[in-house]
């Protein structure tokens, strides 16, 4: 009982953690676009935390430098379950122009972490992560918050 | 306390209710903007293969060059895939794209559209490297860098360049710097073609003189300019423009005339085997003849012919005012120094 009304609610309430693994930081000022009124992401039910500890969602974006690798996993770790991951942008799918010969990121981010949902575009529009978090969001919570038990 | 009052009272608002309870996201929110570029498009039945749009493409693996299975009709089609993932939407490979209709195309690149990327001028600008003396003062006058040296050359990159003309100005060496008109070329062939010929048939309508005239002298003539102009006119009616292009080509124009004086022929037929155009020819009613058509003006024949049939004269033009003030062609006749056997 405790768990269904828990899922309804997780389902219209999702805590988003923004992640920068070391990109040109066009993907985060998309998500600051995000938040402004011509998108209102709150009106979804989503808030930008900031906050691994309470966060459902990790945004991450960045091509993953050398010091994120490490730091990424923490990252991951400390989010409570259930989680999921959505990379942002190209590059923690592909590296994007970063990855060029002799460059010094790591990408894919799927390294490292388990990610649920990707993002294309460089950077994404804002309507295209709002539709990504929450076509993915509610359903991958709600039926990983049921796995658990 | 007052706060919480506030608070409770913001929340019983009716209005604050009802817009609560009825919030939706505007549609606009979602549509694309008219000009915003999206993943290239990919038309594979026109690619050449040449991979200019993977050499172009910033992002490795945005783009990759593939080749369909070969069936027994037809080879396999070789055509761009791009990858959504690594694709930054920027547009370079259908900027690049040579082929006639596009392989790409990336929204409305503004770079795509000609109206954008030809500047809109009717001159272009260039050095001729032979007379250019390299004092670089259209360097220093040019106002947007578009004239730079390269390999000990003054050069004029036309993607810079905005037809201003300042250079013009600034060269001290006549015809070294041009603008050349690049509209209307086949009109301008044609007027090239009418003051060539016209001043050609001038000069040869004059045979008489010019073989009177002594190796060591020179003969002058005058032909009025306001005929050839109304003429010019009738092609491109433009006066400034024809003006301008008259003056070039008479301005370092340097043609050769060949006269031939058949009462000094004693038909040896030695120049008929020389010509290396066939422009001479031999036919017993009508003696050794040569075509002006085919003939190249090489002066072999005045090299060749022992009793001087043909002679051979260098002229020399200018655009000037005569001593009436009416603009006329100076013309110029010197006959030539060539060895000739005797």
């Amino acid at each position: 009982m405790l768990d269904a009304l828990k899922d309804i609610i997780r389902k219209s309430s999702i805590h988003v953690c923004l992640v920068n693994s070391g990109g040109c930081n066009g993907c985060d000022i998309e998500v600051v676009a995000l938040l402004s009124p011509r998108y209102d992401l709150e009106q979804y039910g989503i808030y930008v935390h900031n906050n691994p500890r309470e966060a459902d969602v990790i945004l991450v974006t960045g091509a993953v430098t050398e010091q994120w690798k490490e730091n990424l996993r923490r990252i991951y770790t400390k989010a409570p379950e259930p989680k999921i991951v959505v990379a942002l942008g190209n590059c923690p799918i592909s590296g994007d122009v970063f990855n060029q010969e002799g460059g010094c990121v790591n990408a894919p981010v799927s390294d490292f972490i388990p990610v649920d949902a990707e993002v294309s575009g460089c950077p994404p529009r804002p309507s295209e992560i709002l539709e990504a978090i929450l076509a993915v969001a509610p359903g991958a919570i709600a039926a990983k918050g049921r796995q658990k038990e | 306390m007052s706060s919480v009052i506030w608070y409770m009272y913001e929340f019983a608002r009716k209005s604050w209710a009802e817009k609560f309870a009825g919030a939706k996201s505007e549609h606009d929110i979602v549509e694309k903007p008219d000009r915003f570029r999206d993943f290239p498009e990919v038309f594979k039945e026109y690619c050449i293969g040449c991979g200019a749009c993977t050499a172009a493409c910033p992002a490795p693996g945005a783009i990759k060059l593939v080749r369909d299975e070969d069936t027994t009709d037809m080879e396999g089609l070789t055509y761009p895939v791009i990858v959504m993932g690594a694709c930054i939407r920027c547009g370079f490979c259908a900027e690049v794209c040579p082929t006639d209709p596009k392989t790409l195309t990336c929204g409305e690149n503004h770079l795509i559209r000609e109206e954008f990327t030809i500047l809109p001028v009717d001159k272009m600008f260039v050095i001729d490297d032979y007379l250019c003396i390299r004092c670089k003062k259209c360097m220093k006058s040019c106002q947007v860098d578009a004239i730079h040296e390269e390999d000990n050359k003054i050069l004029v990159d036309q993607k810079k360049c905005i037809s201003c003309g300042d250079c013009l100005d600034a060269c001290p060496v006549k015809g070294a710097l041009k603008g050349i008109y690049i509209s209307n070329i086949e009109e301008q062939k044609q007027i090239i073609n009418l003051i060539v010929q016209t001043l050609e048939k001038t000069i040869e309508d004059r045979q008489e003189d010019l073989k009177k005239l002594s190796s060591d002298k020179i003969f002058k003539m005058e032909y009025p300019l306001v005929e050839l102009k109304e003429k010019a006119i009738n092609i491109i009616p433009k006066e400034e423009m024809v003006m301008d292009l008259m003056e070039k080509i008479t301005d370092r124009l340097k043609m050769r005339i060949i006269t031939w004086d058949e009462e000094k022929c004693t038909k040896c037929r030695l120049c008929v085997e020389e010509c290396p155009s066939g422009a001479i020819t031999y036919n017993k009613e009508t003696g050794v003849t040569r075509n002006p058509e085919k003939c190249l003006r090489c002066s072999t024949c005045h090299q060749t012919c022992p009793f001087g049939v043909a002679g051979y004269y260098l002229a020399k033009f200018l655009i000037d005012k005569n001593s009436d003030g009416e603009d006329v062609i100076l013309i110029t006749l010197k006959p030539s120094q060539l060895p000739v056997v005797d």
